[in-house]
């Protein structure tokens, strides 16, 4: 088990690597100079002095070699349009209130995806499991501003129980009210897909065949169901989870616009319009390396779960 | 992974039907057309099939023929969906109107086809997109093994690490201008790993099959392997993951739409007409409900389509 964690936690480093690389060889082809967007012609000096300081005069690969340095020392270097600010500023601001926004959307998805997706397991075709599955297939389906607006319209316009937008300046605030909306929006496409999972899952593993010597050996359903059913259907569960980490990150940058809610995502949308290159380089960089690492607990959970994956993978 | 039926071809009988007197013609069925009557038993797969079939007849015809502009226009509903007139605007549901107008007095009913016209249009081409790139790579990693399959494998595991919306806006930004192609290409771009493997896998399964082993053993070459006797097989899968590719491909037009960065006015995607419609929400919901259901129905259709293609095509899947 040791050498299967150390294993996949080294080999993450040239999957970050080449990550890094494709960004950064896709951002030298967009065309556009951050430099020359004001009225007046930039002196010549000036402009080289720019070029220096963010080491554009530098052929490619030693700029990369450079970049890699500071992205693995934390470091995502200055923005190239607003004045003495950086990249690791504007990402340590912005990032923590993303971070929280897709956490608790995922909490949503387990904290009610999971026990639907069970109960419409234990009875299927049941009328439970029918509406489960109705609405699992319309949270799947609608596109999440949507969701977002009828949220905001029936609990905040209509009824006033939340504000409409906003968000709380403060990280450790998890009790703020303006935290439901924006997190249940985003977290519907994931509780959609966890109950599907989940269900489909458990009636596979209901037909096992070690399911049935459970049965026929006199256990109690109930233990049945939670030693022999739920702890192999949840593995898929477990695995599906990384993929669709970027999915919700995807989502965080509709809900943020929605809500107006300051996290990275907003910024990354703004910055591309600016041809702001470092900070959307930092954030696809910072995004990338949050999907790898999700990816890579995921797998690590999953040699846990599921011993044939060790075998099989190293 | 399933074992397929030997071979997909229409000519060679499947499982003669069992119980038919002697001396009357066995009737024969291929594999596509048990796989069709397997479809149409299904309820649910096969409304979704008519609806999905009536919002894409409902885009491609209602604002003008799309090859040919205007052919059927006077026909149907003589409206044009880039006609401003401030004095009809944000106009309800009417007879004139059946979704009423935006906030330029803009016909919902011809935009919402029109963007349905682009929505889907990008939908299927980057889904197309999608699966030639995936044939190609997954086959080819699948059909050599070995070290070049690791290879591409191991650069497909980091692709995976690449953050969807992140990287289309990029793909968009070095394209320089949004429009049709450049939307399915940065959509494509970013969506075709699962794609690649399932191909492959699909095209290990195959390979080690007896018939497979007796082309080779009588002499056919690798293309002639390839080409014949595995892609072919695959076919009925890459349907299923062409249903299943689309709605995240919509949806992700969608976002990109909404947020700004896609299809701009005064052309129309279901996302840009949404973007369109946030603004007045409380006062006029139409606006942003009529782009945002018809992305609904879609996306739900096409779930159901590949559901229901993957239960007629491969009936040892079949949930309970």
């Amino acid at each position: 088990m040791a050498t299967y964690v150390i294993r996949r936690i080294i080999w993450t480093i040239p999957v970050m690597l080449l990550v890094i690389l494709l960004v950064f060889g896709l951002m030298k082809q967009i065309g556009g100079n951050p430099f020359r967007q004001t009225e007046r012609a930039v002196p010549q000096s000036i402009q080289e002095n720019l070029e220096r300081k963010f080491n554009l005069n530098e052929p490619w690969y030693l700029q990369y070699v450079y970049y890699v340095k500071d992205v693995f020392t934390f470091d995502l270097g200055p923005s190239m349009r607003l004045r003495n600010r950086t990249v690791n500023e504007i990402v340590k601001e912005h990032f923590p209130h993303s971070f929280k926004l897709a956490l608790l959307a995922m909490g949503w998805g387990l904290l009610i995806g999971l026990p639907a997706g069970i109960a419409a397991a234990l009875r299927p075709n049941s009328l439970f499991d029918y509406g489960a599955m109705l609405f699992s297939n319309i949270g799947f389906a609608l596109p999440n501003f949507f969701v977002a607006t009828l949220l905001i319209y029936y609990f905040a316009v209509r009824n006033d129980f939340v504000p409409t937008s906003g968000w709380p300046a403060d990280f450790w605030d998890f009790t703020d009210e303006r935290l439901i909306l924006p997190s249940f929006a985003l977290g519907l496409f994931f509780m959609a897909y966890v109950a599907r999972l989940v269900r489909g899952s458990m009636l596979e593993t209901m037909q096992q065949d070690y399911v049935r010597t459970a049965k026929a050996k006199g256990l109690r359903w109930r233990r049945v169901v939670v030693r022999h059913v739920l702890r192999n259907s949840l593995i898929p569960v477990v695995t599906a989870i990384g993929p669709l980490i970027g999915l919700v990150i995807t989502g965080t940058f509709v809900i943020e616009l929605i809500f107006s809610i300051p996290g990275i995502g907003r910024y990354f949308v703004d910055a591309v319009a600016a041809r702001d290159f470092s900070v959307v380089m930092g954030i696809t960089v910072l995004a990338a390396v949050v999907v790898i690492i999700a990816n890579l607990v995921v797998d690590i959970l999953y040699g846990f779960l599921d011993p044939r994956t060790r075998e099989v993978r190293s | 992974m399933a074992v397929r039926e030997p071979t997909l071809d229409t000519r060679t009988p499947v499982a003669p039907e069992t119980g038919v007197a002697a001396g009357a013609a066995i009737r024969q069925s291929s594999l596509w057309q048990d796989a069709w009557r397997r479809y149409v038993r299904n309820r649910g797969a096969l409304a979704a099939a008519v609806v999905f079939v009536l919002i894409v007849l409902y885009s491609f015809l209602i604002p003008g023929f799309w090859i040919v502009p205007g052919i059927w226009t006077d026909l149907i509903h003589d409206i044009d969906p880039y006609g401003v007139d401030f004095s009809q605007a944000y106009q309800g549901a009417s007879l004139a109107h059946p979704f009423g107008t935006d906030q330029f007095g803009r016909d919902l009913f011809a935009r919402a086809a029109l963007g349905g016209q682009v929505s889907i249009g990008i939908g299927f081409a980057a889904t197309l997109v999608i699966l030639v790139v995936a044939i190609v790579y997954g086959g080819i990693a699948g059909f050599a093994g070995g070290a070049l399959d690791n290879v591409l494998m191991r650069f497909l595991d980091a692709l995976y690490g690449l953050p969807f919306l992140p990287f289309a806006i990029i793909t968009l930004q070095i394209v320089g201008t949004v429009n049709f192609m450049t939307m399915v290409l940065a959509l494509s771009v970013v969506s075709w790993f699962t794609d690649a493997r399932v191909v492959r896998g699909q095209v290990i399964t195959l390979k080690e099959n007896d018939y497979v082993r007796a082309a080779r053993a009588v002499g056919a070459r690798w293309y002639r392997v390839l080409g014949r006797h595995i892609l072919p097989n695959t076919l009925g899968i890459l349907i299923i993951s062409m249903f299943l590719s689309l709605p995240g491909v919509v949806l992700g037009e969608a976002f990109i739409s909404f947020i700004g960065l896609g299809i701009n006015p005064p052309d129309a995607s279901w996302g840009a007409m949404a973007n369109d419609g946030r603004d007045a929400y409380r006062t006029h919901p139409l606006v942003l409900a009529v782009p945002s259901l018809f992305i609904a129905a879609l996306v739900l259709c096409a779930n159901f389509i590949a559901d229901g293609l993957r239960d007629a095509l491969d009936p040892r899947t079949r949930e309970t």
